[in-house]
């Protein structure tokens, strides 16, 4: 059945497969952070997502990030995070200009949002974690809005 | 042998005297005199195993340790029951005082870099190099950014070996975490050496990269390695690292420095929790680590050396025609923007905000990279 984007049951479906697949993560090693996920557009949404030790223990959809306690914020608009899932559904990973880091380096076409450096380095510190997470969606039927 | 102890325990009547009684089951217990009560560990989260943080408890606490340790010279572990007087030896730690070592979750950070660790050989996909058909210059110019990358994880590996054995042995988890450090930069140095003897091989060390890294080796108190190291030294490479990532040649490398990314900014983040901790406990040492940092910035300038910047050029614009050489100059132009104004934000929220107005990278900006991006 397909998922649509963006959606909470988008985000929830990655963390169920996070959970569901403990191997793959505990390999990868503690993650500990609350970030979030933007997607801007005329319709905007923002996503809480909460990584805790080896698993995305809760997801949310907010309207503001205020009280969110947010580590960083990924910001894009809608085409851009279209792009970047169509990029991870053609091989499983995404293509070199569509990693999350090479995304939101130069030219920011995802921003990265934060506050406290230390916050900012944690999008770093846990990148491959992070990165895994989002090539889940790589078999996802994305319906897009 | 440069040690001869003060006394010869092989010939030692007591000791000899005590061992026959022993052989013969007399055992005195003695070493239960003013042993501690036991004390109640508990596992706080099941899923990540018995952490350091859980063991922070009672005596054994850190918190529950003085500012400047007096009583221990040796490599006793914090909470042992220290021989009366002062019979236990002198190592001759030279740093006993916390605001010297500690930063803020020294102990997460330990426990991070054991569990997120990876291996060169096994975790980069190796075998997908022979997918992908590098153009020669591009190649030569990614394995010049290996050397130096090379050269530079040398001296990371070195400097936490330098200081561990200044450090109390009360202050455990730092030590710890820095020989996390030394293992996860031996291992940075390992992968851009397979990667470069994997493609066109190592190309020419850098002179002034070089003289840079020596000042970090040099600097005369922990403190002032560390800031140099993690802070400037490391938030630079990490921002480095992203750049690399951004123009690697193939998903090889992007690899690659997906996970050193990952170790480099732990490093940056203990590195500015320790400068935090010192500022707010030490605050008498800001005008030493800002006349310290005056010079560590004109060193860093070093990196910045024509090799590096040539091959993230080749590589950031991917190619050498015109074209591609201004395409390039434009994206190493905004990393080094970036890297300035990254380090400025963290040295202001570790409690140094006046690096941003006395930083002589701000006149290295205005002379390199408005030139460059203009
Ligand atoms: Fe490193
Ligand atoms: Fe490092």
């Amino acid at each position: 059945m397909a998922i649509k984007f963006p959606s909470l049951e988008f985000f929830q479906e990655l963390a169920r497969r996070m959970n569901a697949n403990p191997a793959a993560f505990e390999k990868l090693g503690f993650c500990d952070t609350v970030m979030g996920m933007r997607v801007l557009g005329k319709n905007p949404h923002l996503y809480s997502l909460t990584f805790d030790v080896f698993e995305c223990s809760d997801v949310r959809e907010l309207s503001s990030p205020e009280g969110a306690g947010f580590d960083f914020v990924l910001e894009a608009p809608l085409a851009l995070w279209k792009e970047m899932f169509e990029s991870i559904q053609k091989t499983g990973h995404p293509a070199p200009a569509y990693t999350l880091n090479s995304l939101s380096h130069v030219g920011d076409r995802m921003k990265v949002v934060y506050d406290e450096p230390e916050g900012h380095d944690k999008f770093y510190r846990f990148m491959a974690t992070i990165q895994a997470f989002v090539d889940q969606a790589a078999d996802l039927d994305i319906e897009w809005a | 042998m440069s040690y001869y102890g003060t006394d010869d325990f092989s010939y030692n009547s007591d000791f000899n005297l005590r061992i026959r009684d022993i052989k013969k089951g007399n055992l005195d217990f003695g070493w239960l005199d003013n042993a501690r009560e036991t004390v109640d560990v508990r596992r706080r989260d099941p899923r990540r195993g018995l952490t350091l943080e859980d063991c922070e408890v009672g005596p054994y606490a850190i918190e529950n340790t003085p500012e400047v340790v007096r009583d221990n010279r040796g490599v006793a572990p914090r909470g042992a029951i220290l021989a009366p007087g002062s019979e236990q030896p002198d190592l001759g730690p030279s740093l006993n005082k916390k605001s010297d070592v500690w930063g803020y979750r020294v102990q997460n950070y330990w426990e991070e870099a054991m569990s997120r660790q990876w291996n060169v050989t096994t975790d980069v996909p190796w075998r997908d190099m022979d997918k992908y058909e590098i153009p020669d210059e591009l190649e030569i110019a990614f394995c010049q950014l290996c050397t130096l990358l090379s050269e530079v994880e040398m001296i990371a590996t070195d400097l936490p070996a330098k200081w561990s054995h200044h450090m109390n042995s009360y202050f455990q988890e730092v030590k710890g975490f820095i020989a996390t450090q030394a293992i996860d930069e031996a291992r940075h140095a390992e992968v851009f050496r397979k990667r470069a003897l994997a493609g066109a091989g190592l190309i020419r060390a850098s002179v002034r990269g070089e003289h840079a890294l020596k000042g970090i080796l040099e600097a005369d108190s922990y403190s002032e390695g560390s800031v140099f190291l993690h802070v400037l030294g490391e938030g630079f490479i990490l921002t480095l690292f992203r750049s690399s990532e951004y123009i690697s040649p193939t998903p090889v490398e992007q690899r690659m420095f997906q996970l050193v990314m990952q170790d480099e900014a732990r490093h940056v983040s203990y590195g500015l929790q320790h400068l935090k901790y010192l500022m707010d406990n030490c605050p008498e040492v800001r005008p030493q680590i800002n006349g310290f940092l005056d010079e560590a910035e004109r060193h860093l300038t070093g990196l910045f050396n024509p090799d590096q910047l040539e091959s993230m050029i080749v590589l950031g614009g991917k190619g050498t025609t015109p074209e591609c050489i201004r395409h390039g100059i434009a994206v190493v132009g905004a990393f080094q923007g970036k890297q300035i104004e990254e380090y400025f934000h963290r040295a202001e929220r570790a409690g140094l905000p006046e690096r941003r107005e006395r930083s002589p990278l701000l006149e290295l900006q205005q002379r390199m990279i408005t030139a460059l991006s203009a």
